[in-house]
C-alpha cells in the first residue's frame, strides 16, 4: 500500500509540474503517470529508430511521417539521414504506415521529448492539425513535407517541402495530351488518401479526354492489382491510357494491358527499379518524379538552419521538389541513381 | 401399389441410426451454402456486366482466386484442426523474397548467387521450419495460436523489411530472371497457357452447341441420379418399361434435345419461344416416362387442396410479388439512365425491383410448398406455380431484353429452372418418396449423379478452354491460364481427399473438435497440429514462389494483411472459426466468392469507393445463407 501511495504522489506531482510548465494537451496522456521520473524514456514510441539521448550540444530533429517504409519512403528516409549525417545532428525517423492515430502519438512524443524541430507529413490534416499547432505553440519549429501544401501556412509551419499533387497531376495530364490518349484510367493503390485523389483531380483538370478514377487494390496484393486493372479495361473498351498514381501500380498496368490485349499509354508516379526498367523497355511512357530524396534532405537542412540561424525558407510559399519527369530520354542516367537508392 | 411397405421399426430407433439418404448427407456438407452463394454472385455479376461471363472475365477472377484459394485451403485445414495462423500472409512475401535474395549476386552482401535448383528447396525448408516453430511454440507453451502466430507475423514482417534493406538497400528485391536455372524453373512456377489460337467455330456445330448438349446431358444425369436416390424402385416385374412410358420417354428425349439444339442455333423471339416450349414439354415427358417405368406410384393420401391458412396467405403474397415485379419490369423505362439520387439510375432501380420481387416471390412460393408436408396436392400446386412463374418471367425478360445474353442464354437457363421445378412437382405427387436405405439404388444413383456432375464440368471446360472467333473479336482479350490455377485445383482436390479419406484427415477433425478427448483415444494431437502449421507455411511457400516468378520481384510488404482474407474465405466456404467442422473444397469456393466480389466491381464499371461496403454485404449474405442451409438440412433429418 505504501508503494501505491508513492506512485500516486509522484503521478500527482508530475501532473502539477506539467500543468505549470505548458498549456499543451500532451500532459494528460496516461504515460506520464506510468513512469514519472523522465519524460524522455516513456515517450519514445516502439517503432522509432535510432533513439539516442539528447546531448546538450546536439540537435535532434524528428521526422514524423505516414511512411510505410516502402519504395518511396525509404528514399525520403535516406535523404533525411544523409542530411543529418552531413550536419552532424540526430534524426529520429517515426513511420506510421498510414495510421493517423499513431502519427498523432508520434508528434506528441516528439514534442514531449523536447525536439529541436519536427518534419511532419500531413497525410491527414484533420487529425494532425491540432498536434502541429500544439508543437508550434510549444516553441518547436515545424516543416511539413510530402503532404500538406494547402495546410502548412494556416497551421503556422515554416514551409512545406514537397510537390503539390494537383500540379503534378496537371503535368501528367499534359503528357497524356501529347501522347494522344483519349480516355485514361486513374488507378489508385490506396483508398481515401488525399494526395492520390489530388493527383487524379490534377489529371482531370488538364487532360482533354475523359478520366475514370478507380481503386485497384493495395500494393500488398500485386496479383489483384493486375487483374483489377485488366477487368476495368475489359469493361470499357474506350480506355487507352492508364495513370498509376504510384510506382508499383504503373508496372502492374503493363501486365494488365497484356492480359486484356490492349495497347496502352501508361504513366506512373514516383520511381522504382521495376518502373525504370519498364520505361527503359518502352512499356511505360513516363513517370512523374517528385524527387523525394529532397523532401527528406531539405527538411532536415531547413530545420537545422532555423535552429542554428533562425532562417525561414520559402517566404510563406511551399518549396517544390517536383514534378520532374522520367521518360525514355533520361531514363539511363536516373537508373544509376535509383540503383544507388537516392532517386 | 406396393405390396411390401418398408420395414419401419416399431420401437423408436436411435436418432443417430436414422436413415439419412445420400441427398440428405450432401445437403449437410459444409460447402453447399458456399456453392449456392457462388452461383448467386456469379449470376448477379453476369447479368450486370458484359465481360464477367466471358472466358477472359472468368480467367480474371480465377487468377485472383488462385493465390487466395491455395492459402484459404491450407488455412481451412488448420482451422478445422482448431488453430489460426496469422503469419500466413507475411509468410508468402517472406518466401518469395527469400528465393530472390538467395539467387541474387550483387554487391558484397547482396545475396549468395545460388542457382534456383538449390534456392527453391532451401526456401521450402525455411517455410517448413517456420511452420514447425509455429506449431511447436503453440504446443509447448499452450498459448493461443492467435498470439503466437501474431508474434511470428511481426517477426516475418520486420525481417522482410530489414533483410531487404540490409542486402539490397531497397525495399524491393528484383531480378529473379537473372538467376541460373531460371529457364527450367519458370516452366514449373511461371508457365502460362495461351488459348487464343484454340478456336472452335464449326466442328460438331460449334462450341456453344457442344456446351449446350453436354450441359443438358449432365443435367439429365444429375436429375436421374437424384430420382434414383429419392424415389422407391418398382419391385414387381418392373424391369421392362410399359409401352406408354417408353413412348413418353422416347418422344420426350427427341423433343427435349431437338428444342435445345434449335434454341442454341437461333436468336429470334418467336423461334426462342417455340424452341423453349418444345424443350420444356419434351423434358417433362421424358422424365415422367422414365419415372413411371422405374418407380412406385404415389401411395399416400393426397390431403386435398386447402388454400386457406398461413400457407395460403404465403402463396398469395408470393404470387403477388411476382406479378408486381413483372409489371414494374414491363412498365418502367429500361433505357432511362437518369440518376435518381445516390447511385441508382432508373434502369438500375428497375432491375433491382424486378429481380428482387420475382426472386423473393418464387422463394416464398417454394417455402410455402416445403411447409405443406401434410398435403401433397398443395405442395404440387405451389411448386408447379413457382415453376410456371419462373417460365412466365423468362418469357417477359425475353420479350423485353435488348441483348442476346438475356434473350438466348438467360432465357434458356430460366426455362431449365422452370422445367426442373415443374418436374419436381410432378414427380413428388406421382411417385413414392424413399425413406429407407436401398444399397443398389443408392450406389447406382450416386454413380449416375457423379457422372452427371463430371459431364456438366466438361461442358464448362469446353467453354473455358476453347474460344470462338466472335468472342475473341468482342472481348479482344488474351486468354492466358497461369499454371497457378492448376496448382489451385490440384491442391483443392488433394486436400479434400486427405480430409475425407485419410487417417490424418480424421485426426485433423478430432483435434479441432476436442483435443483432450482425441488425445485420450490415441490421436497424436501435438504432432497433427504441428503438421497442419507446416501445411500452411508450405502453401505460403508455393504462393510466394508463384508471385516471385510472376512479378520477377518481391516488395517487402507483399502479403501483409492478407491472412485475414484467407480466414474469411475459409469461413465463407463453410468452415467454423471454432474448429472441428469444415471442408477444403469449401475454402476454395469461398476464395472464388471473394475473388468474384472484388473483381465484379470493376467489371460492372462501378465506383470503387463502395468496394468494401459491397464485399461486406456479400460476405454477410454468404455466411447467412450458409448457416441457413446447414440449419435446415440438419433439422430435416
Amino acid at each position: 500500500m505504501i508503494k501505491m501511495r508513492w506512485v500516486a504522489l509522484l503521478a500527482a506531482l508530475t501532473l502539477v509540474v506539467a500543468a505549470c510548465g505548458g498549456d499543451d494537451d500532451t500532459t494528460d496522456t496516461p504515460e506520464t503517470t506510468a513512469a514519472p521520473d523522465t519524460t524522455q524514456g516513456t515517450q519514445a514510441p516502439a517503432t522509432t529508430e535510432a533513439v539516442t539521448p539528447t546531448q546538450s550540444m546536439d540537435y535532434t530533429f524528428h521526422m514524423v511521417t505516414h511512411s510505410d517504409d516502402g519504395v518511396f519512403w525509404s528514399v525520403v528516409k535516406r535523404g533525411a539521414q544523409d542530411a543529418a549525417d552531413a550536419l552532424g545532428v540526430e534524426m529520429v525517423w517515426s513511420p506510421s504506415s498510414n495510421d493517423p492515430e499513431k502519427q498523432v502519438q508520434d508528434v506528441q512524443a516528439a514534442v514531449a521529448s523536447g525536439s529541436d524541430g519536427i518534419g511532419v507529413s500531413l497525410a491527414n490534416p484533420e487529425a494532425l492539425g491540432p498536434e502541429v499547432e500544439a508543437a508550434i505553440a510549444a516553441g518547436i519549429p515545424v516543416i511539413t513535407l510530402n503532404s500538406g501544401s494547402n495546410q502548412f501556412k494556416e497551421l503556422g509551419a515554416i514551409t512545406h517541402v514537397g510537390q503539390t499533387e494537383v500540379v503534378a497531376g496537371n503535368g501528367a495530364g499534359e503528357r497524356f495530351n501529347a501522347l494522344g490518349a483519349g480516355k485514361v484510367l486513374c488507378a489508385q493503390q490506396e483508398q481515401g488518401n488525399i494526395g492520390l485523389e489530388e493527383r487524379c483531380q490534377g489529371l482531370e483538370e488538364t487532360f482533354n479526354g475523359e478520366v475514370v478514377t478507380q481503386f485497384v487494390g493495395l500494393d500488398s496484393e500485386p496479383e489483384a492489382q493486375i487483374n483489377t486493372i485488366a477487368a476495368a479495361l475489359q469493361a470499357d473498351a474506350d480506355i487507352d491510357g492508364v495513370l498509376g498514381v504510384g510506382p508499383n501500380v504503373a508496372v502492374r498496368a503493363v501486365e494488365a494491358g497484356n492480359q486484356a490485349g490492349r495497347d496502352l499509354f501508361i504513366g506512373g508516379f514516383d520511381i522504382s527499379g521495376d518502373l525504370i526498367s519498364a520505361i527503359d523497355a518502352g512499356n511505360v511512357h513516363f513517370t512523374v518524379d517528385q524527387q523525394q530524396y529532397l523532401q527528406g534532405y531539405l527538411t532536415v537542412v531547413f530545420l537545422f538552419l532555423n535552429a542554428t540561424n533562425l532562417n525561414t525558407v520559402g517566404g510563406g510559399l511551399p518549396v517544390l521538389t517536383g514534378p520532374g519527369f522520367v521518360t525514355t530520354d533520361n531514363v539511363g542516367e536516373v537508373a544509376a541513381l535509383v540503383e544507388a537508392g537516392t532517386r | 401399389m406396393s405390396t411390401e411397405t418398408p420395414t419401419v421399426p416399431a420401437v423408436q430407433a436411435d436418432e443417430r441410426l436414422a436413415y439419412r439418404g445420400p441427398i440428405q448427407r450432401l445437403l449437410t456438407r459444409p460447402e453447399i451454402g458456399g456453392l449456392i452463394g457462388a452461383g448467386s454472385i456469379w449470376i448477379f455479376f453476369w447479368s450486370v456486366s458484359d465481360v464477367f461471363g466471358t472466358t477472359a472475365g472468368i480467367n480474371n477472377y480465377l487468377d485472383v482466386a488462385t493465390s487466395l484459394g491455395i492459402m484459404a485451403i491450407a488455412v481451412a485445414l488448420l482451422m478445422i484442426g482448431g488453430e489460426f495462423d496469422l503469419s500466413s500472409g507475411a509468410m508468402t512475401g517472406a518466401t518469395g523474397m527469400l528465393v530472390v535474395l538467395l539467387v541474387k549476386d550483387t554487391g558484397e552482401l547482396g545475396g549468395l548467387g545460388l542457382p534456383l535448383t538449390v534456392a527453391i528447396p532451401i526456401t521450402f525448408l525455411f517455410a517448413m521450419g517456420v511452420g514447425w516453430i509455429n506449431g511447436t511454440l503453440v504446443e509447448k507453451t499452450g498459448l493461443p495460436s492467435f498470439i503466437v502466430t501474431l508474434g511470428t507475423f511481426f517477426v516475418l514482417r520486420g525481417a522482410k523489411l530489414g533483410f531487404s534493406k540490409l542486402f539490397v538497400d531497397k525495399v524491393i528485391v528484383e531480378g529473379l530472371d537473372d538467376a541460373p536455372d531460371y529457364d527450367f524453373w519458370v516452366n514449373i512456377f511461371g508457365a502460362v497457357w495461351i488459348r487464343n489460337d484454340h478456336l472452335w467455330d464449326s466442328f460438331l456445330g460449334g462450341r456453344d452447341l457442344v456446351f449446350g448438349v453436354l450441359a443438358a446431358i449432365g443435367a439429365t444425369a444429375i436429375v436421374v441420379g437424384f430420382m434414383e436416390l429419392s424415389l422407391v424402385r418398382r419391385t414387381e416385374a418392373g424391369s421392362m418399361p410399359s409401352v406408354r412410358s417408353a413412348f413418353a420417354l422416347l418422344i420426350g428425349l427427341v423433343a427435349g434435345f431437338g428444342g435445345l439444339i434449335y434454341l442454341t442455333q437461333t436468336d429470334g423471339v418467336a423461334d426462342n419461344w417455340t424452341g423453349a416450349l418444345v424443350m420444356a414439354v419434351g423434358a417433362i415427358l421424358a422424365i415422367y416416362g422414365y419415372s413411371s417405368w422405374r418407380f412406385e406410384p404415389f401411395s399416400g393420401s393426397s390431403g386435398g387442396v386447402s388454400m386457406g391458412g398461413q400457407n395460403g396467405r404465403r402463396a398469395l403474397i408470393g404470387i403477388g410479388l411476382i406479378v408486381v415485379g413483372t409489371l414494374l419490369g414491363v412498365v418502367m423505362d429500361s433505357s432511362n439512365t437518369d440518376v435518381l439520387g445516390l447511385l441508382l439510375t432508373v434502369q438500375g432501380l428497375r432491375a433491382i425491383l424486378f429481380g428482387g420481387c420475382v426472386i423473393v416471390g418464387v422463394l416464398i412460393l417454394l417455402g410455402a410448398a416445403q411447409r405443406s408436408d401434410t398435403s401433397p396436392v398443395n405442395r404440387f400446386v405451389l411448386t408447379a406455380l413457382a415453376g410456371l412463374s419462373v417460365a412466365g418471367v423468362g418469357f417477359v425478360i425475353q420479350a423485353e431484353a435488348a441483348s442476346r445474353k438475356y434473350r438466348a442464354e438467360f432465357f434458356a437457363w430460366m426455362m431449365a429452372a422452370a422445367v426442373l421445378l415443374v418436374t419436381i412437382a410432378i414427380v413428388r405427387i406421382s411417385f413414392d418418396q424413399r425413406r429407407h436405405a436401398d444399397e443398389p439404388a443408392d450406389r447406382f444413383g450416386t454413380l449416375v449423379s457423379i457422372s452427371g456432375i463430371v459431364v456438366f464440368l466438361m461442358a464448362i471446360a469446353t467453354k473455358l478452354l476453347w474460344a470462338t472467333s466472335i468472342e475473341l473479336v468482342e472481348s479482344r482479350a488474351i486468354i492466358t491460364y497461369r499454371i497457378s490455377i492448376l496448382y489451385f485445383f490440384v491442391f483443392a482436390g488433394v486436400a479434400t481427399w486427405i480430409l475425407m479419406r485419410t487417417k490424418f484427415g480424421s485426426w485433423t477433425f478430432a483435434v479441432g473438435g476436442n483435443k483432450g478427448a482425441s488425445r485420450q483415444v490415441g490421436v497424436p494431437a501435438a504432432r497433427t497440429k504441428t503438421q497442419l502449421f507446416m501445411v500452411v507455411s508450405g502453401a505460403s511457400w508455393l504462393v510466394g514462389t508463384l508471385i516471385a516468378f510472376r512479378l520477377n520481384s518481391v516488395q517487402a510488404n507483399v502479403g501483409d494483411g492478407q491472412e485475414f482474407f484467407y480466414i474469411i474465405a475459409a469461413v465463407v466456404g463453410g468452415n467454423l472459426l471454432t474448429g472441428g467442422y469444415g471442408s477444403a473444397a469449401g475454402a476454395a469456393i469461398g476464395a472464388l466468392i471473394m475473388a468474384m466480389s472484388f473483381q465484379g466491381i470493376p467489371f460492372a464499371g462501378w465506383n470503387s469507393d463502395w468496394r468494401f461496403l459491397f464485399v461486406g454485404v456479400i460476405l454477410l449474405l454468404a455466411v447467412m445463407v450458409n448457416n441457413y442451409v446447414r440449419g435446415r438440412a440438419e433439422k430435416s433429418t
